[in-house]
């Protein structure tokens, strides 16, 4: 027979719901344009439930429904932008901090490493010119001031550094952690709303949002598993963060990483208690990338040796300053270097063999050391107190055992020469001959030896230094600029499908706007169809 | 592909950032009139940079050393000329008295003068440049000889004074007490008489005595001491001529050193200028447009 009297008003409504759905929709979307990691929903929208005809004349159409709200979201893009915005958070702490130690060696410049040693060597040749006058001695002493308290100022800004990067360390922990709490909150609230059957679109962009956070501080794998079969059929899915392999975030369950002082330094170089990362259990971490490494690298990193990592950071050009200024040091004071390229240490005049000003005939060598280190008290050391390190071995005195106490924080001149440079500066070859340079010329030829250490003479040793950093800061430039292009483009793609665009959710809400109001219009009709039937027939 | 209007914006804003970046770098350049402001941005030429600075510094010191160098040769040589002033004259007062036609008072007036001429020939042995004696090798701080001619101190070749004029290269800038009054002997010890200085006495000798004799035997005396110290002096001014070119080359040195440096890490301002123009042109160009292409949507259109 037909169908019942108020059907078509039942359809009219279905479709009046169906396109107050849409509009809502289209509301929803535009209203998040900008909310950060929103993914555009659009409505699954079928025809509902046809009706078979008792007389055999074919389906009867009931309607439309909304059967869901779907996300656009591919979940593929996401794990690739995880996967690269972790390289783009480690290089782009490293480019950041590069930067900020080449800014602190200054070179090249006026006032840098080259042009301190330049005006030592040049106050030696001045002092060549005129070895008896106070002045020229004065001169040299500012001059050697000048080249030890350079050294002593850079590694005190390099501890500073090491220092700042330690806090920023445990901040990014607590950050960590702190981002892994909110998000198994989340996921208990998707998977309790989720039990029931239906999408938890917004939840899900939320979560999302907040991994791909975790993503540039740490490397992750973020993952659903399936732990069984619900009641209802489908997969039971609980979200997993790992990092390395082991859970940060499963389902409910947050392990946490924690930082504990160390209480051994990994390297000699370092400031005492520095933070270790680990796992809250006390497992290994394995920070593999992200910003938590680079600053793990710049603050450990010592090219691999004592089993840090192969970075060049902080330890590393701490290390070759200390290195400089020990190898400097001996060379100035005691003459021990390979003169002639055949690897075996030989000895040639030092400042230890020169004499004293004041020296008259008869008097031994002055056996003053020209640099030394500061005390613990600051003060610049004696020269036989320095000497005292070395043992009394008629043999020769301990040579490792005395310079191996000097830094480059601690590198100074000794109390000797600045208590009084007229007299204690020793560049005479002989007693009581005040115009002898003898020691001084073998002190200047030191300037140009290239066997005084492994990449040269001191000029090409400070070089080498210098193009490292160089190098390794244009890489770490390079390197950012290649990851921010990646991690823009694989953005963009997930842009292009989860971003609302405002011409297409307009067309969306004329489209609804219309069906709306042929739906009323439908119902319009029907109201006056039903009127005819009701009112206009009958009595 | 489907395009989103967060998308555009995203994408005019990188891009900009991007175009930004250059135009703050070639800003930078000219503003520092350097190419590099870290070792970083070029490696080799920070590199270079220092290599080359130590290059110039140590050019400047050289030429330092150089004119130091001259001052102190200028003031040796001028001594020699007035030591050789000297024996000529004794030498013309000695050929004079030996030509046998002189009475006891003419000799005696002659001895007069042959003192006061040994007097300063001990004069200018002991000679000062800037407060130290130039013929006292080593031992600048005392004088060579006394009144009498005695040497003071222990003085031998073996102590000559080398400035370092160049890489690997020195000059002995003086002329050793030894050398010059000692009638070019090696070396002399502290006590025994100059040379020369006794010549002197010979000659006061032989005039007290009336000796023609011993005159004669003074006067060829005088002729090698006058030999020596003209060998003395022509090397001496052969030294000198050496630092002279020594010093024109480190000149040229230096301008060479400084344009190198210059090209290395200096940047061309009229290149900078005319790539900072470029970079605006592309930077104002994209903002207009992208202002022009971000703004409309369909909301604009509809009513």
């Amino acid at each position: 027979m037909s169908s019942s009297t108020f059907f078509g008003l039942d359809i009219a409504t279905r479709g009046l719901y169906t396109a107050q759905r849409g509009l809502t929709n289209v509301n929803h979307n535009i209203d998040n344009i900008n909310t950060p990691g929103y993914s555009r929903q659009v409505l699954e929208q079928r025809a509902s439930r046809p009706v078979l005809m008792a007389s055999g004349s074919g389906m009867l159409g009931t309607g439309s429904e909304v059967v869901a709200v779907n996300r656009m979201r591919d979940e593929y893009l996401d794990t690739k932008y995880r996967s690269e915005a972790q390289y783009l958070g480690e290089w782009y702490v490293k480019y950041t901090l590069l930067e900020e130690l080449q800014v602190m060696y200054n070179e090249p410049s006026d006032s840098g490493f080259n042009t301190v040693l330049n005006e030592f060597y040049n106050s030696l040749q001045q002092l060549s010119t005129d070895p008896s006058s106070p002045a020229a001695r004065a001169a040299l002493k500012e001059r050697a001031m000048m080249l030890t308290k350079y050294f002593n100022s850079v590694a005190n800004h390099f501890e500073y550094l090491q220092n700042d990067i330690n806090e920023i360390i445990y901040a990014k922990v607590q950050e960590i952690n702190s981002l892994a709490d909110q998000i198994s909150k989340l996921n208990m609230q998707i998977y309790n709303y989720e039990v029931t059957g239906n999408a938890a679109n917004d939840l899900r962009d939320q979560r999302g949002n907040l991994v791909d956070k975790l993503s540039q501080l740490i490397n992750i794998d973020a993952y659903e598993v399936s732990y069984g079969k619900l009641p209802n059929g489908k997969d039971d899915m609980r979200f997993v963060v790992a990092i390395s392999g082991k859970a940060l975030v499963d389902h409910n369950n947050v392990y946490h990483l924690a930082v504990t002082q160390r209480e051994n330094k990994l390297n000699e170089q370092d400031i005492p208690n520095l933070y270790e990362v680990s796992w809250a259990d006390g497992n290994k971490l394995a920070v593999k990338s992200g910003e938590l490494k680079g600053y793990l690298d710049i603050r450990d990193g010592n090219d691999g040796l004592n089993g840090s990592s192969d970075f060049r950071g902080i330890p590393y050009y701490m290390r070759k300053m200390d290195d400089f200024v020990r190898v400097f040091a001996r060379t100035f004071n005691e003459g021990i270097i390979d003169i002639n390229g055949d690897g075996v240490l030989d000895k040639v005049a030092g400042h230890v063999d020169g004499y004293k000003l004041n020296s008259v005939e008869g008097d031994p060598a002055s056996g003053i050391r020209f640099f030394t280190m500061l005390d613990q008290y600051g003060n610049p050391m004696s020269s036989a107190e320095f000497a005292e390190a070395g043992g009394s071995d008629p043999g020769g005195p301990d040579y490792d055992a005395m310079y191996s106490r000097i830094t480059a924080k601690n590198f100074s001149i000794s109390l000797d020469i600045y208590d009084d440079p007229t007299n204690n500066i020793c560049i005479s070859g002989a007693a009581e001959q005040v115009g002898n340079i003898d020691v001084l010329r073998s002190l200047i030829d030191l300037r140009h030896n290239t066997y005084m250490f492994n990449e040269g003479s001191p000029e090409d040793y400070i070089k080498t230094i210098i193009s490292c950093m160089g190098v390794d800061g244009q890489l770490a430039s390079h390197y950012l600029d290649n990851q921010t292009v990646l991690t823009k483009q694989i953005d963009n793609r997930r842009e292009s499908i989860s971003g609302v665009s405002v011409n297409e959710e307009m067309g969306n809400l004329v489209r609804y706007q219309h069906a709306y109001k042929a739906a009323a219009k439908m119902i319009q009709t029907y109201s006056e169809i039903l009127d005819i039937l009701v009112n206009r027939l009958g009595i | 592909m489907r395009i989103t209007n967060n998308m555009l914006i995203e994408n005019m804003l990188s891009n900009l950032n991007r175009n930004l970046a250059r135009v703050s770098r070639h800003q930078n350049q000219l503003s520092t009139g350097k190419k590099i402001s870290l070792p970083s941005d070029d490696p080799i030429i920070a590199s270079r940079a220092l290599k080359l600075r130590t290059d110039v510094a140590e050019i400047e010191q050289f030429k330092r050393n150089v004119n130091d160098a001259m001052s102190w040769m200028e003031i040796t040589e001028t001594t020699l000329k007035q030591i050789g002033d000297v024996l000529h004259r004794a030498r013309e007062l000695t050929v004079d008295a030996a030509n046998g036609t002189k009475t006891q008072e003419d000799m005696e007036k002659v001895k007069v003068e042959i003192m006061q001429l040994k007097t300063q020939m001990t004069h200018l042995a002991n000679t000062t440049y800037s407060g130290r004696y130039i013929f006292s090798g080593f031992k600048t701080d005392k004088p060579l000889m006394d009144e009498d001619g005695v040497f003071q101190i222990d003085i031998s070749n073996a102590e000559r004074i080398f400035y370092e004029i160049g890489i690997g290269d020195d000059m002995d800038i003086n002329v050793t007490g030894s050398d010059l009054f000692h009638n070019g002997s090696n070396s002399a010890a502290a006590g025994t008489k100059s040379s020369l200085i006794e010549t002197f006495d010979e000659l006061i000798s032989a005039l007290e005595l009336e000796d023609e004799e011993a005159l004669s035997a003074a006067l060829d005396r005088i002729d090698v001491d006058i030999d020596n110290v003209l060998r003395v002096r022509s090397a001496v001014g052969a030294r000198m001529n050496r630092l002279e070119l020594t010093a024109n080359r480190l000149d040229d040195d230096l301008i060479n050193f400084t344009k190198l440096m210059s090209k290395n890490e200096d940047v061309d301002i009229a290149e900078a200028i005319m790539h900072l123009m470029n970079e605006m042109n592309v930077y104002n160009a994209s903002l207009s447009v992208g202002s022009k292409v971000i703004q409309p949507t369909l909301v604009d259109f509809l009513d």
